[in-house]
């Protein structure tokens, strides 16, 4: 028998499949289009709403608050630097894409932490799906989210969603189950309700882990939304695919020095805000 | 012991165990059971099930008022029992009852009630909140009692007026040595005004000179409060100190219940004779149970006047008594209970009573 029998038939059940669940699912497809672009839209409002210059005196202020104002000085000129390479709207947009996807990734994955934290059977059923995530390569989310979702920014968010999730739901199921036992057991002996010991106890335990839990979520986000300039995100990714497929190098480069730029910003920013949440836990 | 509360309802029983054991491991309840038919000992519930035995057969009832200590190895039970008390740990059988009520019965929310309100706890591990205030902390029980913020302030800056720490209020657990957090625990407590507080080794973890500090307020406050507690510790000499009654344990039996006199003067067995080896006497045994009889006495010294010794009452302990005999130019003190000299109280007695091996009636001169 001719092997490419098998193979037109495997992808015409796949195409029957797709166009089966695009058809039938339109209405929750554009559902969900309609939230995430939504989102990202209203984000990358705001973004706009500033001049480059206010964004990056903001990022300054906030650099120095939160490490120390080396940092911020450089935080500033850095993303001063992105304007001037002409890339400050890509920048926007991957901002927003990032934001975006990290929001929804927390909102989806810091709840189902939770529960994991305290069902040991949800954790377990869990566990394999998340490594299944993290082990597979990133671009096979843009895969069926393309042919579901269509071209466009909505695609990029689901897929880096999905990315995105995993270390939310992990750090916080491993804060709340993390809490010292002897805490459990003040609160048993002052006679705390189921709510408030998640909530007097178990949460203010489990602060810095879900703190990690977001910054890793961001990171995470970061690097899919880059991926995810070859399904039409906007922002940086798609510069870099573009210019790349007209061999202009330096746009590319350029591009690559504003990713990087706004991944360490966001990355000191952020981590620096856990290490503020490990001390208050004293 | 205390006087406020021996004026009303002086022996009324707060808390009481009969038979209570506790079995841990994965076949606890086949291993119970074997333990009720066929009455298998620690080690046998061990090799038999792989279960352990935290707690064998234990009864004891703490009265009102009291301070009642319990005192064993490390792994003796302790915890458990203490634990038992509140529920934090179901007993494999055996019934608890804590003012005349079989904890057992108690659903959820009044188990729960029970906690926050009857019966407090502080731990060897402290536990305060590492990123709530000393005041906050101490207002932790009534916060989640839903009484509000001004109030439960002010009724936790009381507390902490009480155990020493008004000024402390504003700072955080970490910047508190180890005794000022242990005196926040216990004002934790003490703010939800409970009966009974139970305590699992507060002071362990301390250094001896700030644990004796410790060990003196904490009795002072208790019996100025009019609280009953559970106090368990490891250590002897902390029991005697703060005990009213004493508890020993051993594999999860109780092996013996008394004063810290007649534990020392009458250990129940080898092993508790063991423990009080070291412990001095002179500040345990009194003259009553060191005396001979006036008959003897009179019988050994013929001629002898007793109109001469100087008096000491029944409850005056040894070293008291031993002032008393340097004092006078005899040999021997009359002991003296409503105007009559009950007994004598010789060197000799004395002697025996330091070594801590004689009652009067092995005494024969
Ligand atoms: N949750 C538990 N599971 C299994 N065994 C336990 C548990 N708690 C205590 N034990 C065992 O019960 C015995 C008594 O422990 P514990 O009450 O903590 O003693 P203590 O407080 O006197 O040191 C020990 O042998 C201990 O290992
Ligand atoms: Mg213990």
């Amino acid at each position: 028998m001719d092997i490419s029998v098998i193979t037109d038939t495997f992808d015409e059940w796949t195409d029957v499949i797709l166009s089966w669940i695009s058809d039938n699912g339109e209405g929750l497809f554009d559902f969900i289009r309609a939230v995430l672009e939504g989102t990202y839209d209203g984000i990358l409002w705001l973004l706009q709403l500033a001049p480059f210059y206010v964004i990056a005196i903001l990022a300054a202020a906030l650099g120095s608050r939160l490490v120390n104002i080396w940092f911020g000085a450089l935080a500033g000129l850095a993303l001063i630097l992105c304007a001037f390479m002409g890339l400050w709207a890509e920048t926007m947009s991957t901002l927003a894409l990032v934001m975006t996807a990290t929001v929804l990734a927390l909102f989806i994955g810091i709840p189902i932490g939770v529960v994991a934290g305290f069902s040991k059977a949800l954790d377990r059923v869990l566990e394999p799906v998340l490594d299944l995530i993290q082990t597979l390569p990133p671009y096979i989310y843009l895969l069926p989210a393309i042919a579901l979702l269509g071209y466009g920014p909505a695609t990029a968010l689901i897929a880096t969603v999905i990315v995105a999730m995993p270390p939310a739901i992990r750090l916080t199921s491993l804060g709340i189950r993390m809490t010292p036992r002897e805490f459990i057991e003040l609160g048993q002996a002052t006679g705390l309700t189921p709510w408030q010991m998640f909530a007097k106890i178990r949460l203010p335990f489990a602060i810095p882990s879900i703190m990690a839990g977001i910054n890793q979520s961001l990171m995470m986000a970061f690097g899919m939304v880059v991926i995810a300039g070859i399904v039409g995100s906007g922002g940086l990714g798609e510069t870099i695919y573009g210019s790349i497929r007209t061999l202009d190098i330096a746009t590319s480069i350029n591009a690559a020095i504003a990713i990087v730029i706004l991944t360490m910003v966001l990355d000191r920013l952020t981590q620096s805000a856990v290490d503020r949440a490990k001390e208050t836990d004293r | 012991m205390n006087t406020m509360n021996t004026i009303n309802n002086a022996n009324e029983v707060l808390v009481e165990c009969q038979s209570v054991w506790k079995i841990f491991g994965a076949r606890s309840s086949a291993a119970a059971k074997a333990v009720s038919e066929r009455g298998l000992s620690k080690s046998q519930v061990l090799n038999e099930f792989n279960c352990v035995v935290g707690v064998s057969g234990a009864s004891l009832q703490v009265r009102r008022g009291e301070i009642f200590c319990i005192m064993g190895l490390s792994g003796s039970g302790k915890s458990t029992l203490i634990r038992l008390l509140n529920r934090l740990v179901e007993p494999s059988f055996g019934k608890i009852t804590v003012k005349g009520k079989d904890i057992a019965s108690l659903n959820a929310g009044e188990l729960r009630d029970m906690r926050a309100r009857n019966i407090g706890m502080v731990f060897q591990s402290v536990a305060l909140l590492p990123h709530r205030t000393v005041l906050e902390n101490a207002a932790f029980g009534l916060e989640v009692r839903g009484i509000a913020k001004d109030k439960r302030n002010e009724i936790a800056r009381a507390a902490l007026e009480k155990v020493g720490l008004g000024d402390w209020t504003t700072r955080y657990p970490d910047e508190l040595s180890g005794g000022m957090q242990q005196r926040v625990g216990l004002a934790r407590a003490l703010a939800a005004d409970p009966e009974i507080i139970l305590m699992d080794e507060p002071f362990s973890a301390l250094d001896p000179l700030i644990r004796r500090q410790l060990q003196d307020e904490f009795r002072q406050l208790t019996k100025s409060l009019g609280k009953s507690a559970v106090f368990i510790t490891h250590d002897l000499e902390e029991a005697i100190r703060i005990g009213d009654r004493i508890a020993i344990m051993k594999d999860g039996m109780i092996v013996q219940v008394g004063t810290a006199e007649q534990i020392v003067t009458k250990p129940a067995d080898g092993y508790v004779a063991d423990f009080v080896a070291g412990i001095s006497k002179i500040h345990l045994v009194r003259a009553h149970s060191v005396m001979q009889p006036v008959d003897e006495y009179k019988r050994l010294h013929p001629g002898a006047n007793l109109g001469v010794l100087l008096h000491a009452s029944p409850e005056a302990d040894i070293a008291e008594l031993i002032d008393l005999t340097m004092q006078s130019d005899r040999d021997a003190v009359a002991v003296v209970e409503n105007g009559a000299i009950i007994g004598v109280v010789t060197t000799r007695c004395l002697l025996r009573g330091v070594a801590g091996t004689s009652t009067a009636a092995v005494d024969v001169g």
